[in-house]
């Protein structure tokens, strides 16, 4: 049984790893067309891992429902957003548009989702600004340095920032907030961006290899 | 689409918008329905995308229409994903799992050492390079020399094999400013980018607020400060009780 429950997975993961790393320095038509479907292949298995989160969370608020916990009620708001993105979609064949026309599925991109989603992540907008409060108390030099960075990006992205900047420091006739910003970000950031990226490439390189080997599989779950 | 359903789009737009935003006030119950109609719909508009997008063209269509059984097998592997749910068979699910982490491993190597590791290496030492240096350019040179030192100094930041201190402990520090230069950017665009969200919420109840949409946002906020207004008389608790506590 030990065979089959962990030895044959950990040789697909490994066979189909050292296949798709070898696959991309040795070009060839056959490894070319073997990253074509696998890239395929791999698109249809997390289209499954998706139902994995659906089916999660149908349990959890049917279960909300059963049981009439506290807030029932709200759960049965999930099924209907559900479905009032699915029926849609299904009567309009995943299409938005038919010519010039919204479909079913675009009206509820359009007035349902999108409203949600975008009032969603900027109401975040308020809470970045509490949160910037209690961050940006400058006890030290380096505290300081990101407070002064966060400022002239912000001031740097907004026409109020600029007429701010100018009314201050117009008379130097230097460099306007929106070239300072735009200078922070292509060099100093880039330097600070790079170390973190490298460090992060390298940790990503070596767990991908424990991975391939079978060294690292908690993924795997228990035995 | 008729009129009408534009219409009663701006009343759906304004409402949610309007109840999620009630949140910033305090909690209340459109605030979570609202909230629990996101995660239905962010689900089901992944859901369709998925069915759309993979299921029938890449699974169903090269089934019944091409006749092409190698489907199958990657059908069959994400299927033993679910199994997950089943405890006496939740194993099967590692086939699909170890399918997922070996081909996403053996495709990140190469995709890391060539973008995060090699382009990064070479974008530093490019303006180095003797056809950049003879241009002249001492603005993209000084540029260049900002760039290697604080990239070189984050690195030491980050290497723990030696111990920090003397020139690699100086190092070490200028590589902390860099970061939080770094950070600090990073904070500023985000702050931004949420902002400019905002500002489109409020274009858009705006927009809702016109006469060509019966006054929606007027209406649904004022339905909504009567709300609160009623819901402070009717969960205040009385004098003697709140001196009590």
């Amino acid at each position: 049984m030990t065979l089959i429950k962990k030895h044959i997975p950990l040789a697909i993961c490994f066979i189909v790893g050292i296949l798709t790393l070898s696959s991309y320095y040795v070009p060839t038509q056959a490894s070319e067309k073997y990253v074509e479907s696998m890239n395929k292949w791999e698109n249809i298995v997390a289209g499954f891992a998706f139902l994995l989160g659906l089916f999660s969370l149908f349990f959890s608020h049917t279960r909300k429902i059963t049981r009439r916990v506290d807030g029932w009620g709200y759960s049965l708001f999930v099924f209907v957003g559900f479905l009032a993105m699915v029926v849609p979609a299904i009567v309009s064949n995943g299409k938005q548009m038919v010519g010039a026309d919204l479909t079913g599925l675009g009206w509820g991109y359009r007035f349902l989702f999108n409203a949600l989603s975008g009032t969603m992540f900027s109401v975040l907008a308020f809470y970045i600004v509490s949160t910037a409060y209690r961050a940006f108390r400058i006890k030290s030099l380096q505290a300081g340095v990101l407070f002064a960075a966060a400022l002239v990006l912000m001031l740097a992205k907004v026409p109020l920032g600029q007429m701010i900047w100018e009314t201050l420091f117009g008379w130097t006739g230097g460099w306007d907030i929106a070239q300072i910003g735009q200078w922070l970000m292509d060099v100093p950031a880039v330097a600070g961006k790079r170390g973190i990226m490298m460090g992060l490439a390298i940790g990503g390189i070596v767990t991908a290899l424990k991975i391939i080997f079978g060294i690292e599989r908690q993924y795997m779950g228990k035995d | 689409m008729s009129e009408t359903m534009f219409i009663v789009g701006g009343w759906v737009a304004a409402g949610l918008t309007i109840f999620l935003f009630s949140f910033l006030y305090k909690d209340n119950p459109f605030f979570k329905a609202a909230e629990h109609l996101y995660l239905g719909a962010g689900m089901g508009w992944v859901f369709q995308t998925v069915l759309f997008q993979t299921w029938i063209p890449k699974v169903w269509e090269p089934l019944t229409k091409q006749g092409d059984w190698t489907v199958l097998i990657p059908t069959v592997l994400g299927l033993t994903l679910v199994t997950q749910f089943f405890p006496k068979i939740s194993w099967l699910s590692r086939y699909g799992f170890t399918f997922i982490m070996g081909y996403g491993s053996g495709l990140v190597i190469p995709l890391t050492i060539s973008t995060d590791l090699l382009k990064q290496i070479g974008g530093t030492m490019a303006p180095f390079m003797v056809s950049e240096v003879t241009r002249g350019n001492i603005l993209s040179l000084v540029n260049g020399a900002i760039i290697a030192v604080g990239f070189i100094c984050v690195l030491f930041y980050f290497f723990f094999s030696v111990e920090h201190k003397g020139a690699i402990k100086k190092a070490s520090n200028i590589g902390i400013y860099f970061l939080m230069l770094y950070f600090g950017a990073a904070f500023g665009n985000t702050v931004m980018g949420r902002f400019s969200l905002l500002y489109g919420r409020f274009d858009d109840l705006y927009k809702y607020s016109g006469s060509n949409y019966f006054y929606a946002t007027h209406v649904i906020l004022g339905v909504m400060v009567l709300y609160f207004i009623v819901d402070h008389f009717r969960t205040r608790k009385p004098a003697a009780e709140e001196e009590a506590a």
